[in-house]
């Protein structure tokens, strides 16, 4: 952990991150836009001064069509997994517990999936994917919940070994529909690849107001999830209403969970992840882990999602394997940097 | 605690429809999908209906999508080699901004073209942003994608697709982007130039018996080619019979088993699948297929059959030579 006055810089350096991040990934792709051409472009969007000349119009189309509405989406869809992690790990006081280990990733791709066969596909775009999403990721978390309730309270390991269970179940029951859905694989195999850059505006749109409403949600119950972390007997003992507590938080994570998979498909590490090195370099106070979260992996998912399409351009890697290739080792590197500095004190 | 894909089929249609983008899961998926509606879509070609040879015009692409274009294009992107050759074979090569990958290889004028992403090594889809920043005023692609494609018409860029079924279908298929390029003449010329030499291929192996024959389009696993593909229809042309004529899928997966009764006469190895007819047979139980055991195995080069364009008739004679030796010249 950083010393007291170096972790409350983590806040305000994450912001400065953020910025320069978005910066960086609206810049770079396929064409190089400076930032003094997207701030030209920009300025004139909102009416501040004329259509600037010498700027062709593809580089405005891939400005505000393109890159603009991915960047922000890539923001939102990883600030929302990583503060779905954070408020699951302090839910089930377990660092496994992740959206993608407990089912509720799988759970939004089976709501998804079911919509998507009905519709013949078609109803990608709309509101019915999200909707679906959310419906399965929220039945997806009580389900776990209410297998591992035994007796008046709800045990973390019995949770956590429900939700496991309940994952492998829900991913059989995808790959089982995903062999009898003839020739919608093809839908349904992109939607899970997941990705960024496929709607645009639309994902934005669909997915941002839930983003917000979770993170208010995490970020309110920053106090009460420090409750939680003492042990549910304690936390009661402090005057928390333990099991309702949980069951609003479950709900929160399910539905930052389905917002984030309903545009972006299956990202994994990335919810596993960032609270895990936010939390090596500021501690397990939720009052600042969540709000460190939430900017974390909006600046994780960016800079993935710029690797993604620039490393190979004009291929791309699919942005999974990124969050992956980039989160596992400076992970690990961390981990042993703390042990090797806590096995070094006495 | 992911979804589990199963990724196998995509590596066993890249042989089979090399357009689609040799490669990856993505692409077969992709293949395998649209070569599924290949079969409900009634006729492959209805863009010619227009007479009008003048621009602004308007043609039904194979998607059945309706594409103006709005005057003779001068910025081309092909998505797909099969594409790439045909527009270069129409003396566009000029116009050509954008190809998609790697394996758009010829003529040889295609590999300096800038590349737009989607030839299969990391996915099917091209770049978006790249063919925007191309402002390409026509995008000839191959079916699939449905996705992008909306992206990038509501995006201004006129994209068409062609897909063909057979080889009379490519030849509407040459006519109609002739059409759409303003060039119908050479397309009509490059069209008849390509009938021709079919129908010479097809009085050669008239008086010959036909042969039965598998075709290797991928291993391990086996898989071969269905009655709706686009190679089927080559081997048809080329004097055989495909065993694989009962299958249901375009690329479908075949045993070994099933090969030793059916018993062809010739054994077929697209180029893609990467081996020698020498390693066909010293995979195990391979000796006991008729064709393997009697040293009727041959290597056929993917690319001229898999690739509906110009070459499909070299690849057609190729064919038609291993079927019936000595028939052709």
């Amino acid at each position: 952990m950083l010393g007291p006055r170096r972790r409350e810089e983590v806040i305000p350096a994450l912001v400065v991150l953020l910025v320069g991040s978005c910066l960086v990934a609206i810049a770079a792709g396929a064409v190089w836009i400076s930032p003094l051409t997207s701030t030209r472009l920009l300025a004139w969007k909102f009416h501040l001064m004329a259509r600037p000349r010498h700027i062709p119009e593809a580089t405005s189309v891939i400005l505000f069509q393109l890159r603009l509405p991915r960047v922000l989406l890539a923001a939102v869809v990883g600030a929302a997994l990583a503060a779905a992690g954070t408020v699951f790990q302090a839910l089930f006081r377990n660092p496994m517990a992740d959206p993608a280990i407990i089912g509720v990733s799988s759970g939004a791709a089976l709501g998804a999936i079911a919509v998507i066969l009905a519709g013949g596909g078609a109803a990608l775009d709309g509101l019915g994917v999200s909707g679906a999403a959310f419906v399965g990721a929220l039945a997806t978390a009580f389900l776990v919940y209410r297998l591992a309730r035994l007796g008046p309270t709800v045990q973390v390991a019995t949770l956590l070994l429900a939700g496991i269970a309940v994952a492998a179940i829900v991913s059989a029951a995808i790959s089982l529909i995903m062999t009898f859905s003839g020739q919608q694989i093809r839908s349904i195999y992109f939607w899970l690849l997941g990705g960024l850059g496929a709607r645009g505006w639309q994902a934005l749109a669909a997915a941002s107001p839930f983003v917000i409403a979770g993170a208010v949600i995490s970020l309110a119950s920053a106090r009460d999830l420090n409750l939680t972390a003492l042990g549910e007997e304690r936390a009661a003992q402090l005057g928390l209403e333990v099991e309702r507590f949980k069951r609003v938080m479950l709900g929160a994570g399910a539905l930052l969970t389905a917002a984030a998979v309903s545009v972006a498909g299956l990202i994994g590490f990335v919810g596993l992840m960032t609270p895990h090195i936010l939390r090596l370099l500021i501690g397990a106070d939720h009052r600042k882990l969540v709000p460190a979260a939430i900017l974390g992996g909006a600046v994780f998912m960016i800079l993935a999602d710029l690797a993604a399409r620039t490393l190979v351009s004009p291929e791309e890697i699919p942005v999974g394997a990124v969050t992956a290739v980039l989160g596992g080792p400076f992970f690990l590197y961390l981990l042993r940097r703390e042990r090797t500095r806590a096995g070094a004190r006495p | 605690m992911g979804v589990f894909i199963r990724r196998s089929t995509g590596r066993r249609l890249r042989a089979a429809k090399p357009a689609v983008a040799a490669g990856l899961a993505l692409a077969a998926i992709v293949a395998a999908a649209c070569g599924g509606s290949v079969a409900s879509r009634t006729a492959s070609t209805p863009s010619t209906e227009s007479p009008r040879a003048a621009f602004p015009l308007t043609a039904i692409d194979d998607d059945g999508v309706r594409v103006t274009i709005a005057a003779r294009p001068r910025r081309i992107v092909t998505f797909a080699p099969s594409n790439t050759e045909i527009v270069f074979a129409l003396g566009l090569g000029n116009d050509v901004v954008g190809v998609s990958g790697k394996f758009d290889d010829y003529p040889p004028g295609a590999r300096s073209v800038a590349r737009i992403g989607g030839a299969g090594e990391f996915g099917a889809d091209p770049n978006v942003e790249k063919v925007v920043a191309l402002r390409p005023d026509l995008m000839l692609t191959i079916s699939g994608g449905d996705q992008w494609k909306q992206r990038l018409r509501d995006l201004g860029v006129a994209v068409f697709t062609v897909d063909a079924t057979g080889f009379a279908d490519l030849l509407g298929d040459i006519r109609t982007i002739g059409r759409i390029t303003g060039v119908p003449e050479r397309a009509a010329a490059l069209a008849e130039g390509m009938e021709a030499r079919e129908a010479s291929v097809q009085r050669a192996v008239a008086g010959q018996p036909r042969v039965s024959c598998f075709f290797e389009a991928y291993y391990p696993p086996l898989t071969t080619v269905g009655p709706d593909t686009f190679i089927f229809d080559l081997l048809r042309r080329a004097g055989c019979d495909p065993v694989s004529a009962t299958a249901k899928d375009d690329y479908p997966e075949w045993s070994v088993d099933d090969l030793v009764v059916e018993g062809p006469s010739v054994y077929l190895v697209a180029s893609e699948s990467g081996v020698s007819p020498q390693a066909v047979a010293k995979r195990p139980g391979f000796r006991a297929i008729a064709a393997v055991r009697q040293g009727h195995v041959y290597l056929v080069d993917s690319d001229l059959v898999s690739r509906p364009g110009p070459r499909v008739v070299l690849g057609l004679e190729a064919l038609a030579r291993a079927m019936h030796p000595g028939t052709l010249p």
